[in-house]
């Protein structure tokens, strides 16, 4: 007895440190392979922005329009200048030097580009935003974080909005269709899966001309009505309604097609053998579809929303522009058109680390969503 | 499938109606027509006198049916209202033209103050039925070449050869760019002289003599390149030009932002036909900017570029356009500095620019001789002038600025309203607003910021939108002494010119100033010997100035306003000032190369002498360069008081007026309309309301009480409060609301303001004469024959007391210019040309040409009209 007991709890013990050894095992595993994420997702950040750190001053080149804007702005002032047009030729030579050496100066042009790049760097990945070296916020802000922040709400409120109603109706629209293979609801979608071509700003131009230029119903653009409303309420009112043609130009150039896409998707994973084996066994129709079909395909709809959701940070270029929109998209355009290299690191930078954490979350997310997942296991877990 | 169709064709149904709805109709406008007198006096010395009073207003209806663009005007309207004609209006942000257009059709927006151009805008305007639009002159476009020789001697830039540029004025059909590739939105330009300017008037005919001499011939163009290119070494090979046996390849930089696409494409084509290799550079400004700018012109990186240059104002002179644009003097740009004048060329050109001549008729003897000197030159070809429309609601009467449109029209805000109506709101498109932080020593100097201002505020003097010459707002008058022997001319009775054979400086006069102890030094303490000047204004300001002229909030105008307005002037530019922003010292250095000295000779009523150097051709724009106006800085409008707290501001760290000094610094730019610098400001308030701070003590002190420095605080507190911002000014309007992210701005009348509301209304329309020529289709040679020439304006007779001048060219069969003479007046819009038996005679038979120039005394630009006719035996 004592001898078997002995044994059980030498056999206890034994399972014991084993599993303990496999639990240290399993945080051994954890640590080195978030470790290893880390660092691997940290490095391609690096890269992402030195590359657009290269990308946004044309590899150097920039520094030569910027001195050749400088020259040209300061000539062109000078030429509508008639007093200065009187002044002797060395005095004019003088004071244009002296003019444009001050701008050359602001841009850090008596620095070489290499030594600017890698502080460009430095400051990104720190994200030390700092000031801009050319725009302002609208409020005439030069920092970098408030020229962000000024763009950020109007974004995520309309591309918000829009994403979202867009993500949601095509995820249930699809999965319905899914179940109605064949029908004509199903054949409707397949048939107009292909206006998805046309861009968004396609479509708002068409909406702007019928429902703000023909019929006069929604306005033109803008995010508010002139003047705003002082009432809060009102003024989210008059938002809504600036919000109906983006919003409808969002949802008509994706729609279709996103629901074309989850509904051929749940159809793939609802021909699944265990899907069959579970209508065979006369399984209900909405058990089935919980258990054996959303149920795995729940990483993909995670990702796919954990990704929509960063991309409302870059905003829509130019369907903010169709409409007016004051948004992030239309600031990364201006900025990028005029060599803001602050402006597109910030926006790169914080872009790249949304990015980033985004897939190492997804890691652990897929892990605790899908019990096939193990995270730091490769494909011997699986 | 079938769903897809129905759309498309309910969009095209509905389109459709939309342009049947659009079509245009027959309207009845008001118009005024503003009659004025001309008294003719004698001056000093040689120099006559012309002063114009406005003497009567009629007002009458007439039926015009609205095509393109109408001149819409007031309706005589009780003057019982002050400042502004409208309550309210708002700017709103449309940075499409498209839908800028669109809006204005729809009604959405009253105006867009942007000068719009396109065949598919112009179309769009005509359709809408609804939009009335002015032209706007000052841009115009060149072709400028490399006159730089290749240091690689195996390399040929054809464009170092004065004869080869100068041929490409018959390479270029500037018709065909100014009708087709502008869309009729441009004129023909072959001189430096612009459109919208004094000189254009001046010269007119000499400019018609220039475009009839270069009119487009692409084979005379031939003979001389094939001339030119031989004598270079260069031969022509299956129809290419080779030097060193390999084809030349100009290397054209096309800018490609605006139809200056369309005419490099068409320059380079013409090359083409020419037997040139051409490579076309389409890239945008600042991708450009770094080779025809930067570069080395000898490296033949480029031959040619699409150039554009811009006025904002009328120009009253553009004797200097010689030394700017064809002298190495001109810009220090290695580009510039290969040019080569001739001797006597750049003589003529350097004097012009010095204003080296005795007197007008001088001046304009060297005019004459300089504009084909110019040509023969052509450092750059010039190619059109363009006319863009400036459009806006017919339903509104607006003044706009020949150059400047109505963004550059400082009297805007005084003039805007809607027809037959006093007050409503009003909501003007503008392609930005915000687009810089707003103060008014380095702030925004973007057009349309500068618009939104110009309605906030007001200056001393305006510049006449027709003319280019300063009209008096809030100054009196001045007196004008000049140096004897300076050539200058006084047209308005608001400036009383005399000259003197020297201008002394008095010792009191304040000449500089010390930035350590913040006083002004006077010319006794800074110089031993007495100082001259050549120009000595002395302004005198309305007594009743300071009892009617308030700030927006509320605090009455003083002397101290205008004397803060000097001392910022020295200061801010001055390395020992704690206010010192290194951007504004070159300015100030500009500044004082021409200022001899400042005194305050009375403070109530104001009257401010003013000693310098830097006259112009006209006395008014003399008198009136420098008022020492506080709604005259550089960037806007500032009291003493909301400027004080920029200063403290500033010299606390928390922001700096100039980019440069912000950027350094690592703070904000000075913004006193939104932003960070809103808290800094309202914390400056607070501690300069607890101290009754005054700026500049040592100095401003003299002229602020700490009981008027505390009232001040305390008004611009108040109106922070309400409207959550520190910009006043005294113009017509205040600026109630800032909504920097909904691109909103809102301006409201400003009730206290003490002008009549049709104070300006005489400047609404452009008075732009219409000319029509009528005679006999035959003449027999050797027999006199008349032409009538009617000239209208606003739809009837130009009076004759408007006129300048007529003047005529007359052109034979072979296209030779023979004869240049005056029309005689007959009666209000009707004068006629006489060709005497002697012209007829010296006539071939075969068709000629009339053209008559009218010039205007209320607009800068001239009205040209022709007429052919046959002469026969």
């Amino acid at each position: 007895m004592s001898q078997e007991a002995l044994k059980l709890n030498i056999d206890t013990e034994s399972i014991e440190s084993s599993s303990r050894k496999a639990r240290s095992q399993a945080v051994l595993r954890l640590v080195k392979y978030t470790s290893g994420r880390i660092v691997a997702l940290f490095f391609t950040v690096v890269v992402g922005v030195y590359i657009t750190v290269l990308i946004a001053n044309m590899g150097g080149y920039v520094d030569d329009i910027r001195r050749g804007q400088i020259r040209e702005g300061v000539a062109l002032s000078a030429s509508l200048d008639p007093t200065f047009r009187q002044l002797p030729e060395d005095e004019r030579t003088k004071i244009i030097e002296e003019r444009v050496a001050i701008q050359e100066a602001r841009f850090g042009l008596d620095q070489p580009f290499v030594v600017r790049s890698l502080r460009y760097l430095t400051n990104a990945l720190t994200l030390n935003l700092g000031f801009s070296e050319g725009l302002t916020s609208d409020s005439g802000s030069r920092l970098v974080s408030n020229i962000i922040l000024e763009r950020l709400p109007s974004t995520l409120v309309l591309f918000g909005t829009a994403n979202l109603i867009l993500f949601f109706l095509s995820l249930f629209l699809g999965l319905s269709l899914s179940r109605r293979y064949g029908s004509f609801f199903d054949k409707l979608v397949l048939g107009l899966a292909p206006t998805s071509a046309a861009p968004g700003w396609f479509y708002g131009l068409f909406l702007i001309l019928i429902f703000s230029g023909l019929l006069q119903l929604l306005p033109f653009g803008g995010m508010v009505s002139a003047p705003p409303p002082e009432n809060p309420i009102d003024y989210a009112l008059s938002l809504m309604e600036h919000m109906i043609l983006p919003v409808m130009a969002t949802l008509l150039s994706a729609v279709f097609l996103t629901i074309y896409n989850w509904r051929t998707f749940f159809l793939i994973y609802a021909s699944e053998d265990y899907v069959e084996m579970a209508k065979a066994k006369g399984l209900p129709d909405r058990m089935i579809e919980q258990r054996y079909v959303l149920r795995p395909t729940l990483p993909n709809i995670v990702t796919s929303f954990a990704l929509l959701l960063i991309t409302l940070w870059t905003g829509a270029i130019i369907l903010e522009t169709v409409f007016n929109w004051p948004g992030i998209g239309q600031l990364y355009f201006r900025a990028i058109g005029i060599y803001d290299t602050p402006v597109i690191l910030a926006n790169t930078v914080v872009y790249a680390y949304l990015l980033s954490l985004t897939v190492f979350l997804l890691d652990f997310i897929y892990a605790l969503v899908d019990p096939r997942v193990r995270v730091g296991e490769g494909s011997k877990g699986r | 499938m079938l769903k897809r169709f129905v759309l498309v064709a309910a969009i095209l149904m509905a389109l459709g109606l939309f342009l049947a709805a659009c079509a245009g109709e027959t309207q009845t406008v008001e118009v005024t027509r503003v009659v004025t007198e001309t008294v003719t006096v004698e001056g000093q010395g040689t120099t006559e006198t012309v002063v114009e009073t406005v003497v009567e207003t009629v007002v009458e209806t007439v039926i015009e049916t609205v095509v393109e663009t109408v001149i819409v005007e007031a309706t005589p309207v009780p003057v019982d209202r002050n400042g502004g004609w409208l309550d309210t209006i708002i700017f709103v942000e449309e940075p499409n033209q498209d839908a800028a257009i669109a809006r204005l059709a729809a009604g959405d927006i009253d105006m867009y103050a942007d000068d719009v151009a396109g065949a598919a805008l112009v179309q769009a305007i005509a359709d809408a039925g609804n939009i009335q639009t002015r032209t706007q002159y000052g841009l115009y476009d060149e072709i400028f070449f490399n006159n730089g020789t290749c240091t690689d001697e195996t390399a040929l830039n054809p464009f170092q050869n004065a004869k080869m540029r100068e041929a490409m004025n018959w390479a270029v059909d500037r018709t065909y760019v100014a009708d087709e590739l502008y869309g009729g939105l441009a004129v023909p330009k072959f001189t430096p002289i612009s459109e919208a300017g004094a000189d254009r008037g001046r010269f007119a005919p000499e400019i018609r003599a220039i475009e009839a001499q270069y009119a487009y011939d692409l084979e005379k163009a031939r003979e001389i390149i094939t001339v030119e290119m031989e004598g270079m070494g260069a031969t022509l090979v299956d129809g290419k030009w080779t030097f060193n046996g390999e084809p030349i390849t100009l290397i054209g930089l096309i800018r490609i932002e605006d139809t200056r696409k369309e005419i490099g494409n068409y320059f380079a084509n013409q090359l083409e036909e020419l037997g040139f290799t051409v490579e076309r550079v389409e890239r945008t400004s600042g991708e450009l900017s770094p080779i025809w700018v930067s570069s080395d012109p000898t490296e033949c990186q480029w031959n040619w570029y699409t150039g554009a240059w811009s006025q904002t104002a009328v120009d009253r002179s553009n004797a200097d356009n010689f030394d700017f644009f064809y002298s190495p003097r001109g810009l220090p740009w290695p580009s510039w500095q290969v040019f080569q004048m001739t001797p006597e060329f750049d003589d003529l050109s350097l004097r012009l620019f010095n204003n080296d001549f005795a007197d007008f008729e001088e001046r304009a003897d060297m005019m004459r001789q300089a504009l084909p000197l110019a040509n023969e030159m052509s450092t750059r070809i010039w190619v059109t002038s363009r006319t863009t429309l400036v459009p806006f609601s017919d339903q509104v009467s607006v003044t706009t600025d020949l150059a400047g449109g109505v963004s550059g029209a400082a009297l805007w805000s005084k003039t805007i309203r809607f027809a037959d109506e006093v007050g409503g709101s009003m909501t003007i498109g503008l392609p930005s607003v915000f687009t810089e932080p707003w103060n008014p020593i380095a702030g925004s100097n973007w057009v349309f910021d500068r618009m939104v201002q110009r309605g906030l505020g007001e200056p001393s003097l305006y510049t006449d939108p027709n003319t280019g010459l300063q009209i008096p707002n809030r100054v009196e008058r001045a007196e004008l002494v000049v140096k004897e022997g300076f050539p200058i001319n006084a047209t308005l009775d608001w400036v009383a010119l005399s000259f003197a054979p020297e201008i002394t400086v008095p010792d009191d006069a304040w000449v500089d100033w010390d930035a350590e102890n913040q006083v002004f030094i006077t010319a006794a303490e800074k110089f031993t010997e007495t100082q001259t000047a050549v120009y000595k204004s002395t302004i005198y300001f309305p007594a009743d100035m300071f009892s009617t002229v308030t700030w927006h909030d509320g605090s009455a105008l003083s002397a101290a306003d205008f004397v803060m307005s000097m001392i910022t002037n020295f200061d801010l530019g001055n390395p020992a000032s704690p206010y010192f922003n290194e951007d504004l010292a070159p300015s100030l250095e500009q500044f004082m190369s021409a200022f001899k000295g400042t005194r305050i000779v009375s403070t109530d009523p104001l009257v401010i002498e003013y000693y310098a150097d830097n006259a112009q051709l006209d006395a008014e724009n003399t008198a009136g360069y420098i008022t020492w106006w506080p709604g005259s800085y550089a960037y806007g409008d500032a009291a003493w008081h909301n400027m004080a707290l920029m200063l403290r501001g500033e010299e606390n760290g928390g922001f700096a007026f100039t980019d440069a000094k912000a950027t350094a610094n690592s703070v904000e730019r000075t913004n006193i309309i939104a932003g960070p610098s809103l808290e800094i400001l309202a914390s400056e308030l607070l501690s300069a309301t607890e101290e009754s701070y005054i700026p500049y003590a040592a100095t401003l002190g003299q002229f602020v009480t700490a009981d008027e420095a505390a009232a001040r605080y305390s008004n611009l507190a108040e109106f922070a409060r309400r409207y959550g911002h520190y910009y006043i000014g005294t113009g017509a309007y205040f600026l109630k609301g800032v909504f920097p992210v909904e691109g909103q701005a809102i301006l409201e009348h400003y009730n206290a303001y003490p002008d009549a509301a049709n104070r300006w209304d005489r400047f609404s329309a452009p008075a732009i004469a219409e000319v029509e020529i009528d005679g006999p289709s035959r003449v027999t040679i050797g027999e006199e024959a008349a032409f009538d020439v009617f000239i209208d304006v606003f739809g009837g007779p130009y009076p004759m007391a408007d006129i300048d001048n007529v003047q005529y060219l007359l052109f034979d069969a072979t296209g030779a210019q023979v004869e240049t003479g005056v029309a005689e007046a007959v009666e209000d819009g009707v004068w006629q040309v006489i060709l005497s038996t002697d012209t007829t005679t010296a006539l071939a038979e075969g068709s000629n040409r009339l053209e008559v120039v009218v010039v205007s005394k209320l607009v800068a630009i001239p009205s040209l009209a022709q007429y052919t006719f046959v002469t026969a035996p």
